[in-house]
């Protein structure tokens, strides 16, 4: 286990949930992909803690998750009021922010 | 004995302080007669202290001079403004004063029939206008007088356009106020050429021959604004408009002799340009010529007094022009009283029979004995009769121009001398002699002793003023040696024989239509061209530069700024696009601007 195998890792995460928000047309894997972009930027949190030393890392992955708990739960609940509206959840349909 | 300052100070702030109040106690001035009564006493203690003044000035020769700074800028002040009392404007202050007062008076029954407010109104215009010219004759430099020649301009605009309800009354006033502020535009430049050249105001600096040249012809724009010279008098006839009394103050002693007066007062800067001398001699001989073979033709006795005054502005001028500051101000001052005398009796006249038509009246002498006699004792005078004053004067305007640009104005002024003696009898006979006209005339009679008094103070003036010449020489220091030479003999003989020949024209029979000799005149004078040059000129060349501009304007400067607006609007719009309102888009476009400054950092 090295520090670049783990940046490798998030690396890869990050351009996965790039990917998934670029191509997915519906709003709830967009928000599991933004998961994935938080989760790997987590992992860099960590992996920089472990093998520099210090805790500081450790402390701000917490807090990462912490705010990233609060944006799932705004982002659901948009996607829910979504629904409502259009009775679908594809992101493509919705063009409101124009005006 | 109070000093002199001291009393032309009296002399300019006694009228004004009559118009502050009549302007700020309307219940005063709304009343009509008291107004007019607070007014008059201001003239009576204006022209008490300016005789007094004249009395001291005549036995002590000093200018005296009362002055605070003006315009203080970076610690020393850029002129003065106060009075200042010597020979010149203390003679001038008395005939303004006089003169005033005795239209003042006059206007207490000829403006009678006016409503009170109207009264009220019209004698504090005249209170205002007698301050606004005696702040021109007792001012210390240019700048004040500049400063009153201005104010006498606003005023004589609301004197002109007294009758304002009148449309042709409220365009003789624009019209008037018009001209002359263009001339005054050379008045203007003129002191700021002076003040860039000398950095003062005075009148006694000395100047490089062509900045003296500059200077003085830029003034005598002036002059040729207010005295209504060539091609300026455009607007002395249409002033007629006014109110008679009124006519009577600025067209005979007042507004229309300001400009005369400013040439007599910066006489040492023109001196310095033989230039302008010259200038000033030929347009004054000229003026007097033209505005004379005009006068010949006019039926309205006012205009014909008018064209009469545009001519003996000219004799003056030219006086002045052939370097006779003693001839140019002596005339001014006879002139002023039996041009007065004239108008007034004009305005007797115009009151009995309620026309100014020569022609509406005939055989006055009988019915108004007094006006008929004053109008004959100033039309005698004005033709330059000897004995009377406008002879004494005439005669030094003649001998001053006699020799000068090969005798070319001698003649000129002789011959107007003549026409002037011709066109003054033409009025006198037909208006006072033969047989009235009309009912109107023929039941006219004397009007109250309120206008009486004044025809009668003017007229022994205007007899006897040929007495004051020797005063006016010593005043002037000038030597004065009254000789009967070639010059006054041809003019007596001229001034008769133009009354002779109105008389076999005129005296016996009116004519039915205006003699040949003189009816090309009468044309050429109803094709009014030098109105119609100012209009063709108006339409012509202003409205053509007024319109390239408004094009111009419209077309170049208006189009750029909306070509800029029209863009910016285009540019927006192209914009929108871009807004899709889809997140996809958005996320897109986040990540491509992520790439890039990832990029551009590697790249560093």
């Amino acid at each position: 286990m090295t520090l670049s195998l783990c940046l490798y890792l998030a690396s890869a995460l990050f351009c996965l949930g790039v990917f998934g928000i670029l191509s997915r047309p519906q709003a709830i894997a967009v928000l599991l992909s933004v998961e994935l972009m938080a989760n790997a930027a987590n992992i860099c949190f960590v992996a920089f803690s472990h093998f520099r030393g210090g805790d500081t890392g450790q402390v701000f992955a917490i807090f990462s998750i912490a705010v990233t708990v609060a944006e799932v739960a705004v982002g659901l609940a948009i996607v829910i009021l979504l629904y409502r509206r259009h009775r679908d959840t594809r992101l493509v349909l919705v063009s409101e922010a124009r005006e | 004995m109070s000093s002199p300052t001291t009393l032309a100070l009296v002399a300019l702030f006694a009228p004004v302080a009559a118009a502050i109040l009549l302007a700020a106690l309307p219940m005063v001035r709304r009343r009509g007669a008291p107004a007019a009564v607070l007014c008059v006493l201001g003239s009576v203690v204006s022209f008490g202290s300016a005789l007094a003044l004249l009395r001291d000035r005549l036995e002590n020769e000093t200018p005296a001079l009362l002055t605070a700074s003006w315009l203080p800028s970076a610690s020393q002040s850029m002129a003065e403004v106060g009075v200042r009392a010597d020979a010149v404007s203390a003679s001038m202050l008395v005939v303004v004063t006089l003169v005033a007062l005795a239209v003042q008076i006059f206007s207490l029954g000829y403006m009678h029939d006016e409503e009170p407010p109207a009264f009220g109104r019209y004698f504090t215009y005249h209170a205002l206008f007698l301050f606004s010219m005696n702040v021109l004759v007792v001012a210390p430099n240019l700048l004040q007088l500049f400063a009153g020649w201005e104010l006498v301009g606003v005023t004589s605009y609301l004197l002109i356009g007294f009758y304002f309800k009148k449309p042709s009354a409220a365009r003789a006033a624009v019209k008037a106020f018009w001209v002359t502020k263009f001339a005054d535009m050379g008045l203007l430049f003129g002191l700021l050429v002076l003040f860039s050249a000398t950095g003062s105001f005075g009148w006694d600096a000395h100047l490089e021959p062509a900045v003296a040249t500059a200077v003085t012809l830029l003034l005598f724009l002036a002059v040729v604004g207010k005295s209504a010279q060539f091609p300026l008098h455009v607007w002395l006839p249409d002033a007629m408009e006014g109110p008679t009394p009124v006519s009577a103050l600025l067209h005979a002693a007042t507004m229309v002799a300001a400009g005369v007066f400013l040439i007599v007062r910066a006489n040492p800067l023109f001196e310095q340009s033989e230039t302008t001398r010259t200038v000033m001699l030929a347009l004054g001989s000229c003026t007097a010529l033209f505005a004379a073979c005009l006068a010949l033709v006019q039926t309205d006795i006012k205009k014909v007094l008018a064209y009469s005054t545009c001519s003996q502005l000219g004799y003056m001028v030219a006086a002045l022009g052939a370097g006779s500051l003693m001839g140019g101000f002596f005339h001014l001052t006879t002139h002023a009283f039996f041009k007065a005398l004239l108008f007034l009796c004009a305005g007797s006249v115009i009151h009995a029979v309620h026309s100014n038509e020569i022609g509406d009246m005939g055989g006055l002498a009988k019915k108004m004995p007094l006006t008929a006699t004053c109008f004959i004792a100033g039309a005698l005078a004005l033709a330059g009769i000897p004995g009377l004053s406008g002879f004494f004067s005439k005669d030094l305007v003649l001998e001053a121009v006699e020799g000068k640009l090969h005798g070319v104005p001698w003649v000129l002024l002789l011959l107007t001398a003549f026409l002037t003696a011709f066109y003054m009898g033409r009025v006198v006979f037909v208006a006072f002699f033969g047989k009235p006209s009309n009912d109107k005339a023929a039941h006219a009679h004397e009007p109250g002793w309120s206008m009486r008094a004044p025809l009668v103070v003017l007229m022994l003036l205007s007899v006897g003023g040929g007495a004051m010449t020797s005063t006016f020489a010593r005043m002037q220091h000038e030597p004065y040696h009254f000789h009967m030479g070639l010059g006054p003999s041809l003019a007596a003989a001229l001034g008769l024989g133009g009354f002779g020949l109105a008389y076999s024209v005129y005296g016996r029979a009116k004519p039915e239509a205006t003699p040949g000799a003189i009816a090309w005149i009468e044309r050429l004078a109803e094709r009014r061209l030098v109105n119609r040059f100012y209009e063709w000129g108006f339409h012509k060349v202003t409205l053509a530069v007024a319109d390239s501009l408004a094009w111009i304007d419209r077309y170049v400067v208006d189009g750029l700024i909306n070509i800029l607006g029209y863009e910016t609007l285009e540019a927006g719009r192209r914009m929108r696009a871009v807004q899709t309102g889809l997140v996809p888009d958005y996320v897109l476009a986040v990540v491509i601007g992520v790439i890039g400054v990832a990029a551009w950092g590697f790249a560093r």
